[in-house]
This record gives C-alpha cells, sequence and structure tokens, in this order.
C-alpha cells in the first residue's frame, strides 16, 4: 500500500520543502522506493535542496501535456537510487494544473512507489488544492510562532473537511533556551491549539542553510547534526517505528552537561 | 458578585450587524423523520442588498459551500441514524450533476442517503434528474423556507457540533451553539441564542447576535480574542487567571461580565427573577 503524504503548512517559510526533502531522502537510505513531488508549480524549490536542479529535462507538466513519458520526468538521486524528484515546471502557475491530473500523475506514480512525498506550496489556494487531492496522510509543519500556528490551524481544518485524515505535526525550529525563557512558544503550547499527533521536533540549526545552499540534505551528513538526527527520526516514526524524543533542551555537546546526566543516572 | 471580572468593554455593535439569517449557512434540520439539508440562497438573488448585511452574509461559492457541507457532517455524525433519507432544499442554487453527486457521497460516508431535491431552478431539477434522484421543483419554497422579516422569531433549535472548530470557521446559527471540542483562536461563532462551549473558547463568540441581552457565553476555559453578547463587545480581562475553571460572560449591569460557573448559579440561577 503506498502512502501518499501531502506536507504542508499554510504559512510560508516554515520548512516544507526542508522537510519533505530530509525525509524523503531518510526515508530512501532505509530502502524505501519513495518519490517526491513538487507540487509548488511556478516557485519550485525542492530540486535546489536536493541539489538536482541541473538534472531536470521535462517537467510533471510534459508529462500531462504527454510531450514525455513519466519515467522521462522523473530525476533520479544519484547518491539514493531509491528516491526520484517529478519536478514542476517553473515557467507555469499554480493555476496550470488541476486536481483531476495531479490525481493521474500520483495513480500511474502508485504502483512503483512505497512512499509518494507531496510539497505543497503555502496558502490555501489551488496549488494548495492540488497538492492535497491525492493524499492519504498530511504532514503540518509548523514553527513556534503564533502567525504559522493559526495557519497551520485553517490548514488542518481544510485537510480534515476534504477527508485528509491522519495527519502529522512537525513543529520546525525551535529554539530550546527561548523556550525555556518563556520567550516562545513550546510544543505543548503548540500541541495544545493544533490537538494533532506529534510526528518530531527540529531544533533551530544554522546547518540547515548550508544544506540547503549546498543541495545535500541534512540527513546525508556522515556525523549527523541534532536537526539531521531529528528528521531520522522522524523518518523512522513515518514508518511506524516506535523512537523516543529527542531531548533538545539539554545542550548536546556540552561536557558538564554529560557529567551530571551520567551522575544522576 | 465579588468574584466577578469586568472584560474590557470597547464598542457597541450597530444594531442588526449580528443577524443571523436563518439562511445564510449550510444547516442540517431533521423533519417529520428525515433530514432536510439545507443550503444558503444563491449568488445572484441577494447581491443587490449583501453590501449592506456585511461580508457575512456574503453569498458562498460552491467550494465554501462545500467545506460546509463536510464541516457540518464531521461535527454531527453521532446524531444520525444510518440510512436515514436526506432531502435537499438548494432553492435558487443552480447545482450540476457532479456537485449533487459530491454531495451525495459525503452523506454516504455518515450513511445518509441522498433521496429528494428541492429546488426552484429548472437546471439544478433536470441535472438531480439526470443523476437519478427525485425531485420537487417549486416556485415558492415558502413551508420550507420561512421569510426572515419579523424580527422575533422563535429560534431554531441548537446546533450541536463536536469537533474542534479551528482558525478560519465561521459558525453562525439563528438558535444556541453547543459545541463540545475547543474553538481554537480565529475561529467565530455567532448564535442568536447562548454558546455553550464544553472546551476552550479562543476564538471571538457571539451569543444573542439579533439583539437579545439576556444570551450568555459559557465554557470550561473561557480565554476569548473577544466576547460579544447582543450589542456589546468586550475583550477578555488583561489579567487571565492563573487556573482556568468554568466560566459564564453575561451582560450586568455595566456591561459584559464574567463569572464563575459556580458564582453564577449561585447569584442568577437561583433567583430566575434576576
Amino acid at each position: 500500500m503506498t502512502r501518499i503524504i501531502v506536507v504542508t503548512s499554510g504559512k510560508g517559510g516554515v520548512g516544507k520543502t526542508t522537510c519533505t526533502a530530509n525525509l524523503g531522502m531518510a526515508l530512501a537510505k532505509s530502502d524505501r522506493r519513495v518519490v517526491v513531488i513538487d507540487a509548488d508549480f511556478g516557485l519550485r524549490n525542492l530540486d535546489l535542496l536536493l541539489g538536482l536542479e541541473n538534472r531536470i529535462v521535462y517537467t510533471a507538466l510534459d508529462v500531462l501535456a504527454k510531450q514525455c513519458r513519466l519515467d522521462q520526468a522523473l530525476v533520479k538521486d544519484k547518491r539514493q537510487p531509491t528516491l526520484a524528484l517529478l519536478p514542476a515546471a517553473q515557467n507555469r502557475s499554480k493555476e496550470s494544473i488541476t486536481p483531476e491530473q495531479m490525481s493521474i500523475l500520483v495513480d500511474a506514480l502508485k504502483p512503483h512507489y512505497d512512499y509518494i512525498l507531496i510539497d505543497c506550496p503555502a496558502g490555501i489556494e489551488m496549488g494548495f488544492r492540488n497538492a492535497i487531492a491525492t493524499a492519504n496522510e498530511a504532514i503540518v509543519v509548523t514553527t513556534p510562532e503564533i502567525s504559522a500556528v493559526r495557519d497551520a490551524d485553517r490548514v488542518i481544518g481544510l485537510l480534515e473537511a476534504n477527508d485528509v485524515k491522519r495527519l502529522h505535526l512537525i513543529v520546525n525550529r525551535l529554539k530550546p533556551a527561548m523556550v525555556q525563557a518563556d520567550m516562545m512558544m513550546s510544543v505543548q503550547d503548540v500541541q495544545d491549539i493544533l490537538a494533532i499527533p506529534l510526528l518530531g521536533v527540529i531544533p533551530d540549526d544554522e546547518r540547515v542553510i548550508v544544506s540547503t545552499n549546498r543541495g545535500e540534505p541534512l540527513v546525508l551528513e556522515p556525523k549527523l547534526s541534532l536537526a539531521g538526527l531529528a528528521f531520522a527520526n522522524i523518518a523512522q516514526r513515518l514508518r511506524g517505528d516506535k523512537v523516543p524524543f529527542l531531548d533538545l533542551s539539554a545542550p548536546h555537546d556540552d561536557l558538564f552537561s554529560r557529567l551530571r546526566r551520567m551522575f544522576r543516572s | 458578585m465579588t468574584s466577578d471580572s469586568l472584560p474590557t468593554p470597547i464598542t457597541q455593535l450597530s444594531p442588526n450587524s449580528g443577524e443571523v439569517s436563518p439562511g445564510s449557512q449550510v444547516r442540517f434540520k431533521s423533519e417529520g423523520g428525515r433530514l432536510l439539508l439545507l443550503l444558503p440562497p444563491a449568488a445572484d438573488t441577494h447581491s443587490a442588498d449583501s453590501p449592506a448585511d456585511g461580508p457575512a452574509d456574503w453569498p458562498l461559492n460552491w467550494p465554501e459551500l462545500w467545506l460546509q457541507i463536510k464541516q457540518r457532517l464531521n461535527g454531527g455524525d453521532r446524531f444520525w441514524q444510518p440510512q436515514t433519507a436526506v432531502h435537499l432544499v438548494a432553492r435558487d442554487r443552480l447545482l450540476d450533476v457532479r456537485q449533487l453527486q459530491a454531495i451525495e457521497a459525503a452523506l454516504a460516508e455518515q450513511q445518509l442517503t441522498l433521496r429528494r431535491v428541492y429546488t426552484s431552478r429548472r437546471q439544478t431539477a433536470v441535472a438531480a434528474a439526470t443523476a437519478g434522484y427525485s425531485i420537487e421543483q417549486q416556485t415558492s419554497l415558502a413551508h420550507l423556507t420561512p421569510v426572515a422579516t419579523e424580527a422575533e422569531q422563535a429560534l431554531e433549535e441548537p446546533l450541536y457540533l463536536q469537533n474542534t472548530v479551528r482558525s478560519g470557521t465561521e459558525v453562525r446559527h439563528p438558535g444556541t451553539i453547543v459545541v463540545l471540542g475547543d474553538t481554537n483562536p480565529g475561529s467565530r461563532l455567532v448564535a442568536a441564542g447562548d454558546i455553550f462551549v464544553w472546551g476552550r473558547l479562543r476564538g471571538v463568540a457571539h451569543a444573542g447576535s439579533a439583539g437579545n441581552p439576556h444570551c450568555r457565553i459559557m465554557a470550561l476555559h473561557l480565554e476569548p480574542t473577544q466576547l460579544r453578547i447582543a450589542d456589546k463587545v468586550a475583550l477578555p480581562p488583561a489579567n487571565p487567571p492563573v487556573r482556568y475553571q468554568p466560566e459564564v460572560a453575561y451582560i450586568g449591569a455595566s456591561g459584559i461580565h464574567i463569572a464563575t460557573a459556580a458564582d453564577f448559579a449561585r447569584t442568577y440561577l437561583s433567583h430566575p427573577s434576576r
């Protein structure tokens, strides 16, 4: 049974594409057949984050226009051969495809993949409706900010009304120190409002920006950073494994706190 | 009365701004063993006077209408007996075969069956006939859609919703609204009667929207963005309580008051004359 998961948030810039790229890569690393679909027609980014921009020949629109076969448009990842990208067209708008066309694409991909991750554009207009049309699960990404949470709440309402009932929450860009100082919403505050199961928490990390610019998802690092580890854990939880949540409040590389933990146990 | 907290009054609403006409939203109503699905009237009939009514009365387009149908279905599913016949009252709304089939599929998910379509539009009647429903085409729908002219109408039966009312959702009802769940910031409840929230009330709530100052807002956890009763508007107290307990908002001597449920019951409910 192929799982069709849309990654969405409502608000822009909270990390949908970063999450899609990293989860897709992490799932592929565990030998699942994964295809990531960029549904952000006109403002595509997913190819950049995966470092696959220069290998795009055809896009999803060319497939729909029957100018190429589906497998010609799919960009296979060199690092993880089980990962493929279906790129969006950059020169068109979100109105250029319909939910029906989206389901044609997804239906054609279904038999060949275990996971189909759809990177949803920001907003709740046509692009959003295209992206959620075929999904049976959704990952809602939010940052611990009141505006992002408000938009995520609206999106969850729309997903529920559109029969996407299996929802997961990712809280991105958490700054544990700020939460402790009561200057940032905690994960609990976010969950209080959104009331959907938590899939994972990703700490704020400058390395995310570096990895984005390089086109190397964090989960590919030989020695995982905390954010990379968080993504790897989320991928595992998505597969159904029980993985305890990272303790972000403890500074991990601090010798002092390591000693303290040693004494505690 | 000492435990009363006084919310900050901010403004008065202009009369009729909160009027909930019975037809402004999708509504389910049981009548003689069948379920009526009442759609709000279509765009063209209202367009002349709708700007005066405010944006809330602006006609819905199909995606919005569809969303409302789904939300009402998701919120009330415990109360319907399987295989209940649903009669769709489409009024003057144009519906094509696909839209009718979408409605039927949504109803079928809750094990409700679409039987009959009432419409005053020929095209809708033709579409309904094509799709195989029995139709009743009428020029006047007087017995099903009482015209909202008199101000003092009897309230509709309460609307009961079991779900989280999320940001961007507005629930309007010409009667009392009961929500079993939270209402989140960014949501709005507008009721001609009382509002009960068995959960956290964090959005905007407007009770007695047709002007009844005796209406009340009750919540287990009253943490609203804004409270409105009849023509009064107030912000919640600046210092939120340390621990929330069930509270009641009502109009007292100096505008909207908030009392704990226990105090309210002691002062008001045992002396109905007050």
